[in-house]
C-alpha cells in the first residue's frame, strides 16, 4: 500500500503522552536486529521530527462498512505538552493538519492536546475544503455514559451525588458540567481560569442549578462522591479523595493512578475511550507499543468521533470552538457510534480491566 | 579564557541615520577561533566531496544537457569551496580538507558505487537530498550563530543550496509517481547506506572514531563556544530531510521508520 493509491477515509493526528510510550514505540519499529536506543537517545532526536502519518487502521462497522483511515503524530515533546509551549506545539498541528489535507482526508480529528487549534479558533480551515473535528463530542458522551454506568454497578444514586468535574470550563468539562447538571444532586466545578469559572457559575446559579467551585479541587473533593477529570492530571494531587469515590479519569495523559497509590479504596477508571466491536487492524501493526490498552480494538474517543462521521459519510466541521457541545449533539453522535458498533469502552485502569 | 587577535567587522544598519552605516568590531576567543575552523574545514571539504560528486556524475551520463547540468552544478559547489576557502584565509582559520576522511570518504566511496552503474537517480538522492539537506540545514544554523561576513556566506551559500535541492526534490517526484514502490525500494536501500554515515557522523560522539577533518579533538563538544550544540544541529538537519522525503511523496510510515533505524 502507498500513499499514491490508499483510500483514505479519515485522518487522526495526535502525540504520545509518555517518553515511556515513545521509547517503546521507537524500539519496536527499529526491529530486533538494531540494539534498544535509550530514553536519552530518543529524546534527542523525537521532537525534531516533522509531523508524520504512522500506521493505517482498517475499521469494520458492525453494518459491514468497511473504512481507512491514518494516523499523524506530531512529535510534540510528551514533557512539553503545557500551555507554555503552545507556540511550538501550535506549530506542530498546524503542519500536521495541512500534512493530513495534502494526503487528502476528508475529515479528520485533532486528539488530545492538538485539539486546542479547533477549540480556539477556525479562520485558519473555515476555507478548507478537509473537514475537522476534535472529537471531543464523542468524548464526553463516553465520560457521561461511563459514569452513569459506572454508579449503577456501584449502586451509587447520581441524583444524591456531588459529581467533581475538574476542568470544567474546557470544552469536553463544559460539555460534561451542563450534561450532568440535571442529573447531580450538586456540582463541584474546578478550573485554573478563575474568570471563566466565576462565569459558568454565574450561569449555573442563574439557571437555579446547585453548585460550588474552587480553582483548587483539594477545597471540593472532601464533598465529592463521583470525580471527573477533564485536565491533564499532571499537576493533581486528590490528597482529600474520599474513601469509595468514583473516579473517571478523562485527561491527557491518564494518570491519577498514580496519585493515588495511597488511597486504594477509590474506583477509577479511565474515561472518554471507546471499543470497536467489528475492530481495527493498524498496517503496521503498533498496538503492542503504541496502543497498549487491557481489553481489545479500544480506543479514544477523539478518534471514534472521526471513525463514526466517516462510516456515516458525515464530512463536516463536527466539533469545533469551545463550548459549543450541546446534550442533542452528545446523544445524536452516541446514538450514531453504537450504530456502528462503538460502544462504551469495559471500564479499566492502570491495574487493569475491573473485575466483574 | 584567552582573547586571540582576530576581528571581524559586522555591518550593522544605524537606525537613526539609514543613510550611514555602524560598524560593530567583534573579538574571537582561541575556542571560538578553533571551532570556526573546524566547521569551514568542514564545509569546504563538504563542497569538494560535492564537487567531485556532481563531476564523476557528468562523466556517467550519455545525455548532453544532463551532463552539462552535472557540470555546472560541479562547478557550483567549486565556487562554494571557493568561497569559504577565501573567507578561511582571509581570517587565516586552520583549516584542514580531507576528502578521504572516515565520514567524508565513505560517503564519496558510496556516490561513486552508484555513479559507476550509470545510476543517476541514486547520485541525485546521495547528493541533492541526503548531503544538501543537512548542508543547508547545518549552514543556516552555523549563518546565524556566526553572524557577521562569514555568517552571511553561510546564509548565501544556504541559499544557493537550497534551490538545487527543490530542484532536485522535482525532479525525484517524477521519478516516485512513475513506480512508487520501486522507488521507495532504491531509496530505501540508498537511505542506510547513506543515512547511516551521516547518522553516525553527526551523533553526539563519534560513533567510527575521529573524522579527519577536524583540526583536534571532535569539535562536536566545542560547539558551545559560538552557541550551537550537536544535538540541535543533527535534529534540524533530519528534519529538513524528512521534509525533504515528504516532498518527493514517500510516504510517512515508511520514512519514519528509516529515520527510527539510524545509528544515535
Amino acid at each position: 500500500m502507498d500513499s499514491t493509491t490508499a483510500r483514505l477515509d479519515f485522518a487522526a493526528i495526535g502525540h504520545q503522552d509518555s517518553w515511556r510510550n515513545v521509547t517503546a514505540f521507537v524500539n519496536d519499529i527499529r526491529g530486533s536486529v538494531l540494539e534498544n536506543l535509550s530514553c536519552e537517545k530518543i529524546k534527542e532526536i523525537y521532537s525534531f521530527i516533522p509531523p508524520r502519518e504512522l500506521f493505517r487502521v482498517k475499521v469494520r462497522s458492525t453494518t459491514g462498512v468497511e473504512i481507512e483511515g491514518l494516523y499523524v503524530e506530531t512529535f510534540i515533546d510528551p514533557d512539553k505538552l503545557s500551555a507554555h509551549f503552545v507556540r511550538t506545539n501550535l506549530r506542530k498541528v498546524v503542519n500536521a493538519i495541512s500534512r493530513t489535507s495534502r494526503l487528502g482526508s476528508p475529515i479528520t480529528t485533532l486528539g488530545g492536546f492538538t485539539s486546542i487549534v479547533l477549540e480556539g479558533d477556525l479562520d485558519p480551515f473555515s476555507t478548507s475544503l478537509a473537514k475537522f473535528t476534535t472529537g471531543n463530542t464523542l468524548t464526553a458522551a463516553f465520560i457521561i455514559k461511563g459514569i452513569e454506568k459506572a454508579a449503577d454497578l456501584l449502586h451509587i444514586d447520581l441524583s444524591q451525588s456531588n459529581i467533581l468535574v475538574i476542568g470544567a470550563t474546557g470544552d469536553i468539562g463544559l460539555a460534561c458540567t451542563h450534561y450532568l447538571k440535571h442529573k447531580a444532586k450538586k456540582l463541584l466545578l474546578c478550573a485554573r481560569n478563575t474568570g471563566r469559572l466565576e462565569q459558568l457559575a454565574n450561569d449555573l446559579t442563574s439557571e437555579q442549578f446547585p453548585m460550588e467551585y474552587s480553582a483548587d479541587p483539594e477545597d471540593l473533593l472532601p464533598r465529592a462522591q463521583i470525580i471527573i477529570s477533564t485536565a491533564s492530571s499532571s499537576g493533581i494531587q486528590l490528597k482529600n479523595c474520599p474513601k469509595n469515590a468514583l473516579i473517571c479519569d478523562a485527561g491527557y495523559p491518564k494518570n491519577l493512578d498514580l496519585q493515588l497509590t495511597h488511597n486504594r479504596n477509590v474506583h477509577l477508571f479511565h474515561g472518554g475511550m471507546g471499543q470497536v466491536s467489528g475492530g481495527f487492524e493498524l498496517i503496521p501493526d503498533y498496538s503492542r507499543t503504541i496502543y497498549q490498552h487491557p481489553a481489545p480494538y479500544v480506543i479514544h474517543g477523539c478518534i471514534s468521533e472521526a471513525m463514526v462521521l466517516a462510516f456515516e459519510k458525515r464530512f463536516e466541521n463536527y466539533s469545533i470552538e469551545k463550548g459549543k457541545i450541546t446534550m442533542e449533539k452528545i446523544e445524536e453522535i452516541y446514538t450514531l457510534s453504537v450504530k456502528h458498533g462503538i460502544h462504551l469502552a469495559p471500564f479499566y485502569n492502570a491495574k487493569g480491566l475491573w473485575p466483574d | 579564557m584567552k582573547i586571540i587577535r582576530w576581528y571581524e567587522n559586522t555591518l550593522s544598519p544605524n537606525l537613526n541615520n539609514t543613510t550611514m552605516e555602524s560598524v560593530k568590531t567583534k573579538t574571537r576567543t582561541v575556542e571560538e577561533f578553533n571551532v570556526i575552523s573546524d566547521i569551514f574545514s568542514q564545509a569546504i571539504t563538504g563542497e569538494l566531496i560535492g564537487m567531485s560528486n556532481f563531476a564523476s556524475l557528468a562523466e556517467t551520463i550519455d545525455d548532453p544537457h544532463e551532463k552539462m547540468e552535472a557540470v555546472e552544478h560541479a562547478n557550483s559547489e567549486r565556487m562554494h569551496a571557493e568561497g569559504f576557502l577565501a573567507y578561511a584565509e582571509k581570517r587565516k582559520l586552520r583549516v584542514n580538507i580531507n576528502m578521504g576522511g572516515e565520514y567524508w570518504g565513505n560517503i564519496r566511496r558510496q556516490f561513486l558505487s552508484y555513479a559507476r552503474q550509470q545510476d543517476f537517480t541514486a547520485c541525485l538522492i546521495i547528493q541533492e537530498v541526503m548531503l544538501e539537506s543537512f548542508a543547508i540545514s547545518m549552514y543556516n544554523d552555523v549563518g546565524h550563530a556566526l553572524g557577521g561576513e562569514a555568517g552571511d556566506l553561510f546564509i548565501r551559500i544556504r541559499d544557493e543550496e537550497k534551490e538545487h535541492l527543490d530542484h532536485s526534490g522535482d525532479i525525484l517526484r517524477g521519478e516516485w509517481i512513475r513506480n512508487p514502490l520501486a522507488f521507495e525500494n532504491k531509496f530505501e536501500a540508498i537511505h542506510f547506506n547513506c543515512m547511516n554515515i551521516l547518522a553516525e557522523f553527526t551523533a553526539t560522539t563519534d560513533l567510527r572514531g575521529h573524522c579527519g577533518v577536524c583540526n583536534g579533538e571532535c569539535m562536536k563538544s566545542s560547539l558551545h563556544h559560538i552557541g550551537l550544540d550537536i544535538v540541535t544541529l543533527r535534529g534540524n538537519a533530519l528534519a529538513l530531510y524528512a521534509e525533504a522525503m515528504d516532498n518527493i511523496g514517500i510516504p510517512g510510515e515508511k520514512s519514519m521508520v528509516w529515520i527510527a533505524r539510524l545509528p544515535a
